[in-house]
């Protein structure tokens, strides 16, 4: 996190950079027009902050030169200094040695300011100016001195999306020519697209951190806003923080602002419990809330738990039956964290049982479906009576994502890496079918197998999910992705590599396909389809269920 | 919680008052760089207590003084100056002012004098 103090002396010399400008400004003015009290106000306005804010921060070289200034102009101003060259060539270099001491603020090895000129100033300030004492030449030592403008500059965020949008296009031009040129026996093409793919690869780097900001951003606001919600319920919480320097893309941190306020207000409202409460279960009178960020592998993971009632399974469980989600002999065996993935279901918190319970699911399909627009995960952990966790996997950065290319009927496919667990191989003979579908034993977990063949390509009369006879060849390659706690294992003909992709959006009328979240063009030139994995989980788990049903579940 | 309207042409002086008054539990309600928008930011927030710098771009800071006193006479309104201000100090004092800050101010002082302003009737 940066600390205040930091904070302090970024203000201050962004502030202070402003007042030198506008004192030039002005000092050139008043040159033309000697006599104008406005002018004359203003500089003293800026010289008094000046020196205010110097002193208060301990630049003293600053506060003292601000001061001698700011003494000299309030003579002029009372007519007791007069503006002539002379003075007026004193005042501009004191100006100037303001300038340089701030620039010169984090640079150890400035000295002290010129002696002769602060001299001078004094001079002047004792209004000795017209008494025998000659006011000295100053050695100019800045006559060539440079220009300099603020080392900062704002940007418009759209101007920063139209750029990566610019940068993914070339970087499937950039891929595109490196693919050629493995295929043109040429030595300089050879070496110009090695070049153009470093550059590129720069750029797209470079741009993304342009665009990233500190979680702190966020995270400081919150603060404040636990302390409202708290009041108003009557309730005490305690909210600890970290990783406030985690960087994420802004517009990421953006989309998710929202869910995570709610998911706050959520945490408050109904899973921390009014004080007299948490007292009679023996917990701490005051509630504990904490937001955490940390970054994980190529992703920022951010976790919000409280120490509140948590959620109750046994009601969880009891909803999705009601609300024919799934058959009551299939939830007894869903995993705790599986069950509380329906929670993330559109309309599934508004069952009155789960609310009037648990309390939760207000609006977490909302969450939901803001995590996924950006190709995030989100999953819950809770536990009766002790409190409740949500963690969000957000990508660091948009548009550019690392995938995992496969071939399925010779067509080229990508997963998003954030989607995929494991990637495993199994014999045909460790598949079971079992209720309509294939399933595995993967690591000491049950995991339903799709074939991608059966599920993309194959008319859904003529589908059957759970047929092995039609897989080809006796070892299947299964990538195992995973959304909303559910995992799922995928078989694919062929694997390829890992690989940096540019998302585009379908063109009609394939986007009607809502099996695919965009296409991509890989460098031989071909299209290669990324697969949505959430509509995938949803579909399959449709189709289940139609399936189950004819089994007369 | 009691509110607070901080008035001061510098940002990095209203940082420093904000972050201060904020740790120590007061809310503010709305930070002021120049005369025209305290006067207006007085009328729509209603605060507990203004901090006034003396010295503002528009006005000076003894008629946004006036010009709030004249609205709202209980307004509870402490000064914030540097030295050598100690004129305009005496007499935004004789308009009203019920106590004044000196800048560079410690965070003790800045909290005694708000509490001690707030605690008057």
């Amino acid at each position: 996190m940066k600390s205040r103090e930091e904070e302090y002396k970024e203000i201050f010399i962004a502030e202070a950079l402003e007042y030198f400008d506008a004192l030039n400004r002005h000092i050139s003015d008043l040159e033309k027009r000697p006599q104008d009290e406005q002018i004359l106000a203003e500089i003293f306005r800026l010289l008094h902050n000046l020196k205010a804010n110097a002193k208060a921060i301990g630049y003293l070289n600053i506060s003292d030169v601000s001061h001698k200034l700011e003494t000299a102009f309030s003579l002029i101003r009372n007519k007791e200094l007069s503006f002539s060259d002379e003075v007026v060539t004193v005042l501009f270099e004191g100006i100037d040695l303001l300038g340089e001491l701030i620039h010169n603020i984090d640079n150890a090895s400035y000295g002290d300011p010129d002696p002769v000129l602060l001299r001078n100033l004094d001079i002047i300030v004792d209004n000795l100016s017209d008494s025998t004492i000659e006011l000295a030449k100053v050695q100019r030592y800045n006559t060539s001195k440079n220009l300099s403008l603020s080392e900062l500059v704002y940007i418009q965020i759209k101007k920063l999306d139209h750029l990566l949008n610019l940068v993914g296009e070339l970087v499937i031009d950039r891929d595109r020519i490196v693919s050629i040129s493995r295929e043109l026996e040429n030595d300089e093409l050879k070496n110009v697209s090695s070049h153009l793919n470093r550059i590129t690869e720069d750029l797209q780097y470079s741009i993304m951190d342009a665009r990233l900001v500190g979680i702190g951003s966020l995270f400081n606001k919150f603060p404040r806003i636990v302390r409202d919600i708290a009041t108003a319920e009557g309730k005490d919480v305690d909210l600890t923080m970290a990783g406030h320097d985690i960087q994420i893309d802004r517009n990421i941190l953006q989309i998710i602002t929202d869910s995570l306020l709610h998911l706050v207000r959520n945490a408050i409202t109904h899973g921390i419990e009014k004080p007299e409460n948490r007292l009679k279960k023996g917990k701490p009178r005051n509630g504990s809330l904490s937001l955490i960020a940390r970054n994980d592998r190529e992703n920022v993971q951010i976790q919000l738990t409280d120490d509140g009632k948590g959620i109750d399974l046994t009601q969880v469980r009891k909803a999705i039956v009601e609300r024919q989600l799934l058959p009551a002999s299939t939830v007894e065996h869903l995993s705790d964290t599986e069950a509380l993935s329906y929670l993330f279901e559109p309309g599934f918190s508004l069952a009155k049982e789960v609310t009037e319970f648990s309390g939760r699911g207000v609006g977490l399909d909302v969450v939901k479906n803001a995590v996924d627009s950006i190709g995030g995960r989100i999953r819950i952990e809770s536990q009766k009576g002790k409190g409740t966790t949500f963690i969000l996997q957000l990508p660091t950065s948009i548009a550019v994502k690392g995938a995992l290319l496969f071939e399925v009927d010779e067509i080229f496919y990508a997963i998003p890496l954030i989607h995929t667990e494991q990637v495993v191989a199994l014999e045909v003979e460790e598949l079971h079918e079992v209720g309509g579908v294939m399933v595995a034993d993967i690591f000491g977990e049950t995991i339903t197998v799709v074939y991608l063949h059966e599920l993309l390509n194959v008319k859904e009369q003529e589908m059957n999910l759970g047929d092995k006879t039609k897989l080809k060849g006796m070892v299947q390659n299964i990538i195992i992705v995973s959304y909303n706690n559910r995992k799922l294992g995928i078989i694919v003909d062929k694997l390829y590599r890992q690989q940096d992709i540019v998302v585009k959006p379908l063109s009609k009328p394939l986007d009607a396909v809502e099996l695919y979240g965009g296409v991509t063009l890989l460098g031989s030139g071909k299209v290669c389809l990324v697969l949505d994995v959430p509509a995938i989980t949803r579909y399959f788990i449709s189709r289940k269920q139609v399936l189950a049903g004819e089994h007369n579940f | 919680m009691k509110r607070i309207l901080i008035v001061d042409d510098s940002f990095y002086m209203r940082t420093m008052l904000k972050n201060m008054l904020t740790d120590a539990g007061y809310e503010i309600v709305g930070e002021a760089p120049n005369g025209q928008t305290a006067l207006e930011l007085a009328r729509e927030t209603k605060p507990d207590l203004i901090t006034l710098d003396v010295i503002l771009p528009d006005n000076t800071g003894l008629d946004v003084l006036k010009g709030i006193k004249a609205e709202q006479p209980d307004m509870k309104v402490v000064i914030v100056s540097a030295v050598g201000q100690e004129v305009i100090v005496n007499e935004a004092l004789e308009y009203g002012a019920l106590s004044y800050i000196v800048k560079p101010f410690s965070e003790e002082k800045v909290l005694e004098v708000v509490s001690q302003a707030l605690k008057e009737a």
